[in-house]
């Protein structure tokens, strides 16, 4: 017991993303699914437990990204889904700040369970940076004032997924990465942040692909590792030019987690592979088959690997050994991957019903079950000790 | 300095006398010709920043020359206005001042303008003024808003079903000529039908439901998508062709669509993987017209209008979507050979078996136009409104 709390805090002082406060991607701070903030709530209903709750315009899956003081949120609406919304809230209150509607310029086809809002805006402390899946994009100031404005499929005409496209940019230096793989003109771009306009864009395979890329340092340069159904490939950020291939990493929706010097890739279920300075060796350190993922993506943190699969199998494992824990079937079908943070796990369901654990127990022991009776797709954020939840109808605030 | 800041007087003269903004001052001008001049890849992006700004900050009376501003055909530049429109309905909405009611009213009438902005305008009207929406939305039965068209059609239905007058089934069928939307066609369809009526689900949408097939010509590693076979440029349903595995192909008699239009090429012809084939129809126009040739397939296909190609993507089994493929050209005056062109690839999983299309011939708004389909059949020919469709038993299951 002793020796797993070490494991636990020395995991927690080594992983630098767990002291930003914000959470201004898709799964939070280096997309980890990881937050470093304390006294998180566990107890919630429809009723109770929110700082406070806002009306949404529409649907959406993507989640709701927080920095500083604003919370950004997406949203699709329409019969055909062309209505592109975003929106900003105050932090604190939940009050709406602004509220800017773009007209979908690309297809609005897509899986039912989708929509156009899948993407998951990144925020920095100057505004935010929303991507539709209708190939729109678009950077706010802060204030709502409109940067700049792209229409990758005016830009790129054969861009195409009709299963509908979800994969989220990230910020790196000054630059949005933008990942556009699909079935026509596929490529990773990165844009500067001030007009919108391409620094490099390097050409992918033609292959629809959800996923995001992560970002690591090494040495002077700065990596983005972004999978696809043929390998997961590491780009210099700054030039766009390829540096390394890792076929077995291959995938297409849930995204990997790097820790330290190992990166946990959701293949086989969930595989423990050493990462350095030239890539990812060969050979993994373990390989846990149980850990089905799905939708998905699994959540590293104190010490240990947990994963939910979209028919709701949870499971805890050791991250150093693999050794599985415990397991435990949850009820409902999941598409958001869990959240962590203050010695908890969070997993919410489709229909948000979200089952909270302790990080540290080693035997299924939920603190809570949590129903806020509102359908839900997306990963919440965790961010000023509290956690944002949205649905398909509002955004919630949960905690003091 | 801004380039738009930078334009000389001459060519602003032009310009003003080229940008429709009534009342727009010229800084207003300035920046609605700057936003107008987004291209691709951000093109004009560092002038347009500045320029949205300068417009939002001129509040209300930029309002209206934004939403005039407004080109359909420029999508990009017309994000950049919406979102300027947004913008400065907040601030006044937080200020708590109305927006020009009147002007907004006449500006969605005016059927001259851009459709999108109309819609915005009419969303602004209507969050101030919930009567509006009864006001204006019987004027927009027939509009080229497909939201505001949407809109109107349900409130209409509403008030003839409330209303339930002895004459509701000629009301319906009135209403039925509106309707665009899938789900709205089959709806008034349905109600039609519980009050006695009948109309032509198929003849609205204008679907082409008899075309001659000719196939398979191979497509092998998906390379069959980028080759033009023959009867891409077929001016009529003679010939014949070396097909896949060399064998000897010729168009066959046209089939006919089954009741929703579809055309199922694996049971028309047979279950073929890495195969190309080719449908052609002939549609016959009174007059030049402007149409939509909408594809709906799940593989890869290319539209081909009198031999020109109109739209091509090559995408298989990632869904169905109606209307999915969409090309755009002209019929001329009377007989316009249509040729589509549907690949399927070597997936083998269940889901991907599906070989097959639906296809149509309409305006931009979706509706149907005064076309005739040609059908010649050993020799002889008979003539049909497009989406006509035989009386057919039905299929087993």
């Amino acid at each position: 017991m002793i020796r797993s709390l070490l494991v636990f805090t020395l995991t927690l002082a080594l992983t630098p993303a767990l002291f930003a406060a914000d959470w201004p991607q898709f799964r939070g701070p280096n997309a980890t699914g990881v937050s470093a903030d304390k006294n998180l709530p566990s107890v919630w209903s429809k009723d109770k437990g929110h700082k406070w709750k806002a009306t949404l315009p529409a649907r959406g899956v993507s989640s709701p990204v927080v920095v500083g003081d604003r919370v950004y949120v997406t949203c699709a609406s329409g019969i055909r889904g062309d209505r592109l919304h975003v929106l900003c809230f105050d932090a604190e209150t939940g009050k709406q700040l602004w509220h800017r509607q773009l007209q979908a310029t690309g297809s609005t086809a897509c899986h039912p369970k989708s929509g156009m809002a899948a993407n998951t805006p990144v925020a920095d402390e100057t505004g935010v940076y929303a991507l539709f899946g209708t190939g729109d994009m678009a950077a706010f100031d802060k204030d709502g004032t409109l940067r700049w404005y792209r229409s990758l499929v005016t830009d790129y005409p054969t861009v195409t997924n009709a299963v509908g496209m979800a994969a989220s940019p990230v910020l790196v230096a000054g630059k949005l990465i933008v990942p556009m793989d699909n079935a026509g003109e596929s490529f990773l771009a990165a844009v500067d942040t001030k007009y919108g306009k391409n620094v490099w864009k390097t050409e992918r395979p033609r292959e629809i692909n959800w996923t995001t890329p992560l970002v690591r340092q090494v040495g002077s340069t700065t990596e983005l590792l972004f999978a696809g159904p043929k390998g997961l490939t590491a780009y210099d950020s700054a030039t766009g030019s390829d540096r390394w291939t890792f076929k077995a990493g291959g995938g297409s929706i849930p995204i990997g987690v790097i820790d330290g010097d190992a990166i946990y890739l959701p293949v086989g279920g969930v595989t423990k592979f050493k990462i350095d300075d030239k890539g990812i060796s060969e050979k993994s350190e373990w390989a846990a088959k149980d850990m089905t993922t799905g939708y998905p993506s699994p959540v590293v943190y104190g010490g240990r690997v947990f994963t939910v699969g979209s028919q709701g199998l949870a499971v805890c494992a050791d991250a150093k050994t693999g050794k599985v824990i415990y397991k435990e079937r949850l009820k409902g079908i999941y598409s958001a991957s869990p959240v962590a943070g203050d010695e908890k796990v969070y997993f919410m369901n489709e229909l948000s019903v979200c089952t909270v654990l302790s990080a540290k127990a080693d035997e299924y022991e939920p603190l809570a079950t949590n129903d806020l009776g509102e359908a839900s797709l997306a990963t919440p954020a965790i961010a000023h000790g509290r956690v944002y939840v949205r649905t398909d109808k509002a955004l919630y605030a949960i905690g003091k | 300095m801004h380039l738009w800041k930078c334009v000389p007087p001459i060519a602003l003269g032009a310009i003003l006398a080229l940008t429709p903004a009534r009342g727009a001052d010229d800084d207003t001008t300035r920046a609605l010709t700057a936003l107008k001049a987004v291209t691709k890849e951000g093109k004009g992006n560092e002038d347009a920043g500045p320029a949205w700004k300068t417009l939002v900050s001129k509040g209300v009376p930029a309002l209206l020359p934004a939403l005039e501003a407004f080109d359909d055909d420029n999508p990009t530049a017309a994000n950049w206005l919406r979102t300027a429109v947004d913008a400065i309905a907040e601030t006044e909405k937080a200020a708590g001042r109305k927006l020009p009611a009147d002007k907004l009213e006449a500006f969605v009438k005016d059927t001259k303008r851009s459709a999108t902005a109309r819609r915005a305008a009419y969303e602004l009207l209507v969050a101030q003024d919930a009567e509006a929406k009864g006001r204006l939305l019987p004027g927009l039965l027939n509009d080229k808003s497909a939201d505001l068209r949407r809109d109107a059609i349900a409130n209409q239905l509403d008030i003839l079903e409330k209303l339930a007058r002895p004459t509701i089934k000629a009301d319906l069928e009135k209403l039925f000529a509106f309707t665009r939307d899938k789900d709205q066609v089959e709806l008034v369809a349905k109600k039609i039908e519980e009050n006695g009526g009948k109309v032509s689900v198929t003849e609205q949408f204008g679907f082409v439901t008899f075309a001659a097939l000719v196939g398979p010509f191979d497509n092998t590693a998906g390379k069959g998508f980028a080759v033009a076979y023959p009867p891409e440029s077929a001016i009529n349903a003679t010939g014949t062709f070396k097909g896949k595995g060399d064998v000897e192909l010729k168009w066959g008699d046209p089939s006919t669509a089954n009741k929703s239009g579809a055309f199922d090429l694996n049971k028309l012809l047979d279950k073929h993987k890495d195969a190309v084939t080719y449908a052609q129809a002939v549609v016959t126009a009174g007059a030049e017209t402007s149409c939509d040739i909408r594809v709906t397939c799940a593989t890869a296909v290319q539209i081909f209008l009198n031999g020109k190609k109109l739209f091509q993507r090559e995408e298989y089994h990632h869904g169905t979507p109606f209307d999915g493929h969409v090309g755009k050209g002209t019929l001329r005056k009377g007989e316009n050979v249509i040729v589509l062109k549907v690949c399927q690839n070597n997936q083998t999983e269940n889901w991907a078996q599906a070989w097959q299309f639906q296809m149509r011939v309409c305006d931009a708004t979706g509706g149907p136009l005064p076309l005739q389909q040609k059908v010649t059949t050993a020799g002889k020919t008979e003539t049909h409104k497009l989406g006509w469709l035989p009386e057919m038993k039905e299929e087993k299951k």
